[in-house]
């Protein structure tokens, strides 16, 4: 079909348009909530048709230039690929059984042996996940690819952790920002390839900063421990616990009132608040690596930029312990006013309550997770972006691959790595 | 329900896109009892109940033709409620649906995997036990134990001298008394371990450990030997390895269907199960029997394994998962199966002299503890 286009050209100004995400969610909670009581009465075999449900409407309801995206893979591709992963992973754990059991040297090291293969492998079911959505995505009737190794991918995974290890953490922004160009610059939309100029330098300050509250101030107690005892930790630091559990220890009482005491003790309570602050920052680092690395997204010309705030991640998170919360108070309350009814009636009527309470609760925190996390993430992400030098949307076109198999994705479910919605694709 | 002739034409104004370029072409939609899209260069005219509308949000709707890849996009309700007025496919999906029939499937195939879980794998279990070999069981034993005792929560070694020496020569007398068919293991290892609880374990490899509240309850040491002599029955036919092949192959199973599948569960699952979980109750009535014979063959009571579980059940009941009753449930049937067997006889008999029990009492009087916690991963 060929179409002599000859409207007129706007400006070389760049151009941007949006990108929208219906926030009402009208028909999500419906959604969420059938779902997941299926999956309760099937053993968790409808996950899959509801994770395509829910991939189907936030895919549907987000629209670049004006078109939605659409999902076009289905349940049965899911499960059936989630069955063809068992029979792949089933003959991997007996060997990983096998190999501690054959020899014994090698037996205090399976866990770690077993930890590192699930890795790899997990990084590599990840990757063809990635593959098997980006294939059933389509907008404006052009399909989405990604060539590129899931092999390699999980390669380079390995070979980044294991530098992130012996950096004490500090390559982590720089793993990210090599795995991130590695998923872009291998997905292509129709024949058009996406490019990523996401550096680790654009978000090496937030990891720091991160970093230096969770472990910097606990090292630096640490640091000072050691010179003020001159490098050689008194071996009878750590006592057992009086009348404590075996494992149980605590701090020498002789060493209360000495600079060493005073710096261990300031060490525990370093440790004791640093690190859920630096868990709290998490959310923070993430906001802005997702701004940097969509900022850094390229498709010939166009680019995206996103204005997304930190505060956007806090909210949904916040607003899901604050619901949370009160739905217990709720159920609690429910539960005090029947244990005192029951008290003149029957005492066995609380144990059922609380198992009504559970059969109620896990389904509804479920929801509850979808409707004001995921749903609320996705849209923070998505409606932070903008599409600079939109024009250029035109020039992509269709290639002629197909939609490839369907069943990719299964090994990620296998391995529970991944989600139904990876944000970003 | 067929569009009429007369049906009113509705007009707007959507975007066509070709399905091979992303390039958006203004068009004129008209829809009367055909869907015509013109525009420069463009016209289609499609049957209506040919359309398929892709998910969007209302106002704006997707539509095409179902197996072509051209659509147009238009955001006008006019249009988009005539359209599902007259198109009753329109939002018909290949493969969707059928939740009913899927819901039925994967109970039914829940069901069968439960009833493979709860009658296939004993079955398989006890046929795959004998093929096992001695070696590769007392590994299996090495990698048990620090489980059970982790889960136990670390309880420490227990090495008395004389309570070893004392429980040593119990042990070799036990062990001397079997039948001929009772064969035991050469590399049978019995400890004890300082817990609470009044509670003796068969592992898989001939590993039997005593804990040492089993030994504060004991009025006699005949109810120690009893006991002793009952898990060596279930040491003689394998069950403890023989539960460890079915309670790996049934969290196995279970983890595959409920889909959490990280296999670090299944290997804490199997400590928890190995604990909690009893052997079928022929299982423990031969492990009875042969303690019973095994006692009386060494001059000991074997009625006292009746006398102490029932101690332990009129003083605790069942309490935790862990308990001894909840692993061996006392039936007033099993206990009178027990006396039965011993014989009006077995009371007077008494398998230690006093001094040996007393050094088997003191047995946990010094422990060690740093031995185990490093074992322990
Ligand atoms: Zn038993």
């Amino acid at each position: 079909m060929s179409i002599a286009m000859t409207e007129a050209r706007p400006g070389s100004a760049p151009q941007g348009v949006s990108v929208t995400f219906d926030t009402t969610f009208r028909g999500l909670t419906r959604l969420a909530l059938k779902g997941i009581l299926l999956s309760l009465v099937t053993f968790g075999i409808y996950r899959f048709w509801y994770v395509t449900d829910l991939r189907r409407f936030f895919w549907s309801r987000t629209t670049i230039d004006g078109s939605p995206a659409v999902y076009t893979g289905t349940g049965k591709e899911l499960f059936l690929g989630f069955l063809v992963a068992l029979v792949l992973l089933v003959p991997i754990y007996l060997g990983l059984f096998a190999i501690s059991l054959a020899i014994p040297a090698l037996a205090p090291a399976s866990v770690a042996i077993s930890f590192v293969s699930l890795f790899v492998l997990g990084q590599y079911a990840l990757y063809r996940g990635r593959r098997y959505r980006a294939m059933r995505t389509l907008w404006r009737g052009i399909r989405l690819g990604q060539d590129g190794s899931a092999l390699g991918y999980a390669a380079r995974a390995a070979g980044w952790w294991l530098l992130v290890y012996l950096s004490f953490g500090l390559a982590f922004p720089f793993m990210r920002a090599s795995q991130e160009r590695y998923r872009i610059n291998h997905t292509l939309v129709g024949t058009s390839r996406l490019t990523s100029e996401a550096r680790g330098r654009s978000v090496l300050g937030p990891w720091l900063l991160l970093y230096l509250v969770g472990l910097g101030i606990p090292i630096g107690f640490g640091v000072a421990l050691l010179v003020a005892s001159d490098f050689s930790l008194p071996s009878d630091l750590m006592v057992p616990k009086p009348g404590g559990k075996a494992g149980e220890t605590i701090l020498n009482p002789a060493y209360a009132g000495t600079a060493i005491g005073r710096l261990a003790n300031a060490l525990f309570f370093a440790a004791l608040i640093c690190l859920p602050a630096a868990f709290m920052l998490i959310p923070y680092y993430r906001a802005r690596e997702a701004r940097a690395f969509a900022g850094a997204v390229r498709l010939g010309g166009v680019r995206l930029a996103s204005t997304l705030r930190a505060r956007a991640f806090y909210g949904p998170y916040i607003r899901y312990v604050l619901s949370l919360v009160g739905l217990m108070l709720v159920l609690g309350l429910g539960g005090v006013l029947l244990a005192l009814a029951a008290r003149q009636v029957n005492f066995s009527f609380i144990h059922w309550f609380i198992v009504l309470g559970y059969v109620i609760m896990a389904p509804l925190g479920a929801v509850l997770y979808v409707r004001l996390v995921r749903a609320r993430l996705w849209a923070a992400v998505a409606t932070s972006l903008t599409v600079l030098n939109s024009e250029d949307l035109s020039a992509i076109l269709a290639s002629a691959r197909g939609a490839g198999s369907g069943l990719q994705e299964g090994l990620a479910d296998a391995l529970d790595v991944g989600g139904a919605l990876q944000i970003g694709l | 329900m067929d569009p009429l002739p007369q049906d009113p034409t509705v007009e707007a104004e959507g975007r066509y896109f070709d399905g091979v370029s992303a390039r958006p072409h203004p068009v004129r939609l008209h829809l009367d009892a055909r869907f015509r899209v013109t525009g420069r260069e463009i016209a289609k005219d499609w049957d209506p109940l040919d359309l398929r509308a892709e998910d969007s949000v209302p106002p704006l709707m997707r539509v095409g033709p179902a197996h072509a890849p051209d659509r147009v996009e238009f955001s006008n309700a006019a249009l988009a409620a005539t359209l599902t007025a007259r198109c009753p496919d329109l939002h018909r999906r290949e493969g969707a649906g059928g939740a009913v029939r899927l819901v039925l499937w994967s109970v039914a195939a829940g069901i069968s995997v439960l009833l493979v879980a709860v009658f296939g794998v004993p079955y398989v279990a006890r046929l795959l036990v004998p093929l096992v070999p001695d070696s590769v069981e007392a590994r299996l034993g090495a990698v048990v134990e620090p489980q059970v005792v982790r889960v136990l929560g670390h309880p420490p070694a227990c090495t008395g001298e004389a309570g070893r020496a004392a429980l040593d020569r119990l042990v070799s007398r036990l062990v001397a008394a079997r039948r001929p068919d009772g064969s035991l293991p050469a590399d049978l290892a019995v400890s004890v371990r300082r817990h609470e609880m009044a509670n003796a374990l068969a592992l898989p490899g001939a590993r039997v450990m005593l804990l040492s509240g089993l030994i504060a309850r004991a009025t006699t040491p005949d109810e120690v030997a009893a006991v002793l002599a009952h898990e060596l029955g279930h040491v003689h036919t394998r069950d403890p390895t023989r539960a460890l092949i079915q309670a790996s192959g049934t969290s196995f199973l279970l983890s595959l269907v409920l889909g959490d599948f990280t296999g670090s569960t299944v290997i804490v699952a199997v400590g928890e199960a190995l604990l909690s979980a009893g052997y079928s109750r022929d299982a423990e009535r031969a492990a009875d029997a042969y303690a019973v014979e095994m006692m009386a063959r060494a001059g000991g009571n074997g009625a006292a394994l009746a006398d102490i579980l029932e101690r332990i059940a009129a003083d605790d009941g069942p309490r935790g998962t862990l308990d001894l009753l909840r692993s061996h449930p006392l039936t007033t049937e099993r206990a009178a199966a027990i006396r039965a067997l011993a014989g009006p006889s077995a009371s007077g008999r008494q398998i230690l002299p006093e001094k040996e029990w007393g050094a088997l009492k003191g047995i946990c009087a010094t422990t060690e503890r740093s031995s185990d916690r490093s074992r322990t991963p």
